[in-house]
């Protein structure tokens, strides 16, 4: 934004624009939005009042900055959807016409008018909060926003692929990177896979590409057994405090022993990737980090004890346990498990996921499993034709809801499933499958189950294994969650901003989600979240400042009396302190960049010596009065 | 006419959400970028659509603000209404020569002030409804059209001056010829994205599906479209309202009769949005879904799909077959009812919408040399760790022209392939540096 080019309409007389948004039908099938356009035209202080089809589309925004650039306004009112969606968006449109862009004021008469009611109401409710908005423009001072450096550091927390993926980008795009890996070992959930679809790529061969870009990499800093015990700060300016620390006892000692045997830097199957030796002593570390990417991954759903005969028969298994038993197998005949001959398989789909409320009840659970978790029926699927293949005397059987293999190359495997006479059925959540001990002792257990394509009618299958498909939650990232304020969605996992609009940015500013932390997602799938991720986290980064938003808290010295209880109110650590000033009095100072703008400190000031700017105290009550004075409203109710 | 040569760090072949996310992304970094798109705006397929799922924002309230950045991002040039005509590499800089088709408006004198297309006596079926609605032979694409620059469409133009005398720019020029140029980029991001498979109803439902109420879904997202043309739910034949709505799936897809053998991965999820808000529009009408394999994958898809269950819309596990007309202009379905187990059904519905299998839009052999696998959609090399990466140096691919996925996972796909561009371009910033000896170490 040139400074010089721009008008900020200081000392000019207010003249107001007001744009209401039909939003494709969204808010003009029920806001009659002519009638709020005339009411707004003529309200004191407005100068021109429009509509649009879509003000958010370029002749919307093209409108607003040529009133602009032709002098006939100097703020602006857009009525559309909530400012979340297209606040900055418009902001973005005044500063293009060269004004300033604060002085600015959004209407959202979508999510809290035409969502949400219809007829005379909605309008008059429409005209109220455009009343509103046009009385706080005309008291709108034009800001400027807080410039702060930012440190040209990143930091990745999780050491499986997403994690690998984004340090390797950020590296080779000349920005050095924190990865922060909570075991010893990286390759995360990869590492318990042995091939993957649809390439049939070695898990192991994955996992050696991708540490391969960040092992001996001078802008790499690899802390494993690591956790993130701290956090403070903001974008561009994170502070991180890391703590490396001995394995506990008896963790991982297995594990640690397999890797030393095969040496440091080698990939071992279902273990993972120990890049250097697990610390002896406690480490502490802080970090000066610009972006923050969360790549820490999901677990593997537990079944409950007594689920489809889980934890009562030892002939239950989980789909990621007989990937690990038959991965190294070379196969041939009749599969043995544990000694034992199995004949025949079952597979069973969708085990903690699309879990339906009322239909599903695992006992003690705190949160049902709605999602779908996206892999598993290609991995169950992948197997099924493995087992075909190498134990061709096993028979298999694949019990499923709806088949997903939705991804290139996916669908290959429930053809190929189909060619090698895999034998499906298919059960609905209402009459899940049920396994039972085998009546006759010919096989080890019995399912029963109703197949909906053969008209729902019951069949018995004898089985000496069954498998079970389970699905994907959440990782334990409770204590980030709690340090940084992160949102998750209620499905348990890390909750983007916008699914479309910022798929891998949270709410907090320059925090970034990469893979599975996120949702389900495959190998391809959390990789290409990973760059997206490291691309964000570049854009931020490879300026070399950030901009944040002005509404933050200021002091009036003339009114403060230096009582400190707004210090004692604020609720963000360093955003507000005492300092004193040359005249040896004490005054609190804020800081910007760390301040919220949340107004609790406005609250304690009995002096009102404090402010937000873009909020102040005297902008609420131009809104309260054009609100209450409203005939329109009043007249015609029905709010 | 040939304009002096363009210089970019990039060139984006296609101006849909992945061709725009994938310039945004890197002209944020600062690098420059080109879009090349062969329509007369940007936005692609998606800013033809009606909602989008699971969130049900409107198409265009996502869409649009990516389009305004990206025209006004000064690291950001379109070329619309282009077509690549040829892509060559030589040390390692691409040059793309580029065709501008006429539109038979000077795009630097239009305004976008819609005088010529108000103007204009001609009515033609409008392509951009579904060929519902009619438009005049010059006009503004649509609405929210970028650039909004008004076009002419010589097969229906009668060359009666009008729009010409109306213009206040003299922007309408008859005798407009193509313009050739030559664009320059040192990497390139194919972002081609996707077409309907629109040859399949009549392969497989032969003259049975020569009827007006046997439509393409995204005849239905026009339909559904706040500003669609008939501005409500109606059926083509006749303007009723229909009263029994069915979507076949699969139509096309995980068919290798007549179709395409994987899955499109987008359609259950889009028949089920559709449903939803035709649930809406039309309270009392009959909604039914025929599908093999209800796919709700992604995030938050399936508790989307369990509240369409909840909100009544039938779901039936069926691959019909159109018969052929039915009583008063229905379309007539055969299909076997594998759940009731009742056998061979017939059925007519007022309305019968085809989720068709995508395919690849455009295919870059003979004009660049980068592969496409065996299902037509660009080969990625190494689909797990780098899936934008092609067979050809310095060339990347996202969104659907890499296979079919949702919008969702291309916006995610063309951060990646920007990502990707990005660092083969600073490590050959890098090279170039070090062997012109400055040393970048």
């Amino acid at each position: 934004m040139n400074q010089d080019r721009e008008r900020n309409a200081a000392g000019e007389e207010p003249k107001v624009g007001v744009y209401i948004c039909h939003c494709g039908g969204n808010i003009s099938d029920h806001v009659d939005v002519e009638k709020v356009e005339n009411l707004a035209a003529k309200l004191p202080g407005v100068a021109v009042a429009r509509r649009n089809m879509f003000m958010c589309s370029d002749p919307g925004q093209e409108m607003i900055m040529e009133d602009i650039k032709a002098g006939r306004i100097n703020r602006v009112v857009v009525a559309s959807c909530a400012p979340s969606l297209h606040e900055t968006t418009f902001r973005g449109a005044i500063a293009r016409a060269g004004h300033n862009p604060y002085l600015y004021e959004h209407a959202n008469i979508r999510e809290q008018v035409s969502w949400v009611h219809h007829g005379a109401g909605a309008t008059a409710k429409a005209a109220t909060l455009v009343s509103a908005a046009v009385a706080k423009a005309q008291s709108l001072e034009p800001l400027r926003p807080i410039r702060v450096n930012a440190w040209g550091h990143a930091t990745v927390i999780g050491g499986g692929v997403a994690g690998l993926k984004a340090a390797g980008e950020l590296s080779r795009r000349g920005i050095k990177v924190t990865l922060v890996e909570k075991t010893p070992f990286l390759g995360g959930n990869t590492a318990q896979l042995d091939l993957v679809f649809p390439t049939a790529d070695r898990a192991g061969d994955l996992i050696e590409a991708l540490v391969t870009q960040v092992l001996d990499d001078p802008n790499v800093q690899l802390l494993t057994c690591a956790e993130v015990t701290a956090s403070e700060g903001y974008v561009g300016n994170f502070r991180l405090k890391v703590a490396r620390r001995p394995p506990q006892k008896d963790a991982f000692r297995e594990q640690l022993a397999k890797a030393q045997e095969a040496g440091l830097r080698n990939f071992v199957p279902f273990v993972g990737l120990l890049p250097v030796e697990a610390p002896k002593t406690e480490e502490v570390f802080t970090l000066e980090t610009g972006a923050i990417i969360l790549a820490t991954g999901f677990r593997h759903y537990v079944p409950y004890k007594g689920e489809y005969g889980y934890a009562e028969f030892p002939q239950v298994v989980t789909l990621p346990d007989l990937i690990k038993s038959v991965a190294a197998d070379p196969g041939g005949g009749t599969l043995r498990l544990g000694g034992r001959e199995v004949r025949t398989v079952a597979m069973i789909h969708c085990v903690g996921s699309r879990q339906i409320p009322g239909v599903n009840e695992p006992p003690g659970a705190d949160r049902l499993n709605e999602h779908c978790s996206r892999v598993c029926c290609t991995a169950t699927l992948q197997v099924a034709v493995e087992l075909r293949t190498k134990y061709p005397k096993t028979v298999v059987y694949d019990l499923f809801r709806d088949i997903r293999t939705y991804g290139r190359g996916h669908e290959e495997f429930y053809l190929n499933a189909s060619r090698k006479a895999v034998r499906f059925l298919r059960f609905t959540p209402e009459q899940p499958p049920v396994v039972s001990s085998s009546v006759d002792g010919t096989s080890a257990l019995r399912i029963t189950v109703a197949d909906t394509l053969l008209g729902g009618e019951e069949v018995e299958i004898p089985v000496d294994l069954v498998v079970l498909a389970v699905g994907m939650e959440s990782g334990s990232v409770s204590s980030l969650v709690e340090m940084m304020k992160l949102p998750t969605g209620a499905d348990g996992f890390l909750l983007e901003v916008h699914p479309k609009l910022r798929p891998v940015e949270v709410a907090a500013s320059g925090i970034l989600l990469a893979g599975t932390a996120q949702a389900p997602m495959d190998i391809s799938e959390s990789t290409a979240a990973a760059s997206a991720a490291a691309v964000k986290a570049s854009a931020i980064l490879s300026r070399g400042y950030v901009e944040l938003d002005p509404f933050v808290a200021r002091v009036s010295p003339e009114r403060c009396t230096g009582c400190g209880d707004c210090v004692e109110a604020c609720l963000v650590d360093g955003a507000l302190v005492m300092k004193e000033t040359s005249g040896g009095q004490s005054m609190p100072e804020v800081n910007p960049a760390l301040c919220k703008g949340c107004g609790v400190c406005v609250a304690a000031c009995p002096e009102k010596a404090l402010e937000v700017n873009g909020w102040t105290l005297q902008q609420y009550e131009t809104m309260v009065d054009a609100i209450v004075s409203q005939p329109a409203a009043a007249s015609e109710g029905g709010i | 006419m040939t304009s002096p040569l363009q210089e970019f760090d990039t060139l984006i072949i296609g101006g849909g959400i992945a061709g725009l996310q994938a310039a945004l992304d890197l002209a944020e970094q600062d690098f420059k970028v080109a879009v090349i798109e062969r329509d007369p705006s940007i936005g692609g397929r998606m800013i033809r659509l009606s909602k989008v799922f699971p969130t049900l924002d409107c198409a265009s309230c996502i869409t649009t603000p990516k389009m305004a950045a990206s025209a006004h991002h000064d690291n950001i040039t379109l070329f619309t209404y282009c077509e690549l005509e040829k892509v060559e590499r030589e040390n390692g800089v691409f040059r793309a020569s580029v065709r501008q088709k006429p539109r038979y408006v000077i795009e630097e004198k239009c305004i976008g002030c819609r005088q010529c297309e108000y103007a204009c006596p001609v009515y033609s079926p409008d392509q951009e409804q579904g060929g519902f609605g009619a438009r005049k032979a010059i006009s503004i694409p649509f609405s929210n059209a970028v650039p909004q620059t008004a076009i002419l469409d010589v097969d229906s133009c009668m060359l009666c001056g009008k729009c010409e005398k109306v213009c206040p720019t003299g922007a309408v020029d008859y005798l407009q010829q193509p313009r050739e140029f030559e664009l320059q980029g040192r990497s390139v991001i194919v972002a081609s994205g996707y077409r309907l498979l629109e040859e399949y109803p009549q392969q497989a439902y032969g003259n049975a599906a020569l009827q007006p109420n046997l439509i393409t879904s995204l005849q239905m997202e026009r339909i559904l479209a706040p500003h669609g043309p008939y501005m409500r739910v109606l059926r083509p034949s006749d303007g009723k309202e229909p009263e029994s709505i069915a979507f076949i799936q699969c139509a096309g897809s995980r068919d290798l009769t007549f179709g395409v053998p994987y899955c499109s991965r987008v359609c259950c999820m889009y028949a089920i949005k559709q449903a939803m808000l035709l649930s809406g529009a039309l309270p009392l009408a009959d909604l039914t879904v025929y599908y093999m394999d209800i796919r709700a994958f992604g995030k938050n898809y399936e508790q989307f799909f369990q509240n369409a269950k909840a909100m009544g819309i039938e779901f039936v596990k069926a691959k019909p077959v159109i018969t052929g007309q039915g009583e008063s202009q229905s379309v007539r379905i055969r299909y076997e009812d594998q759940e009731s187990g009742s056998g061979v059904v017939e059925r007519e519905h007022d309305l019968v919408v085809l989720s068709l299998a995508v395919v690849p839009a455009w295919q870059p052999g003979p004009i660049l040399s980068v592969s496409s696998a065996d299902d037509g959609f660009i080969k990625s090399i190494r689909p797990k760790l780098a899936p934008s990466l092609t067979d050809q140096e310095g060339v990347f691919t996202a969104g659907m022209a890499v296979g079919p996925k949702d919008i969702v996972d291309t916006i995610v796909e063309a951060g990646s392939a920007a990502m990707a561009a990005a660092n083969y371009l600073s490590a050959g910033a890098d090279s170039r540096r070090r062997a012109a000896g400055g040393g970048s170490q």
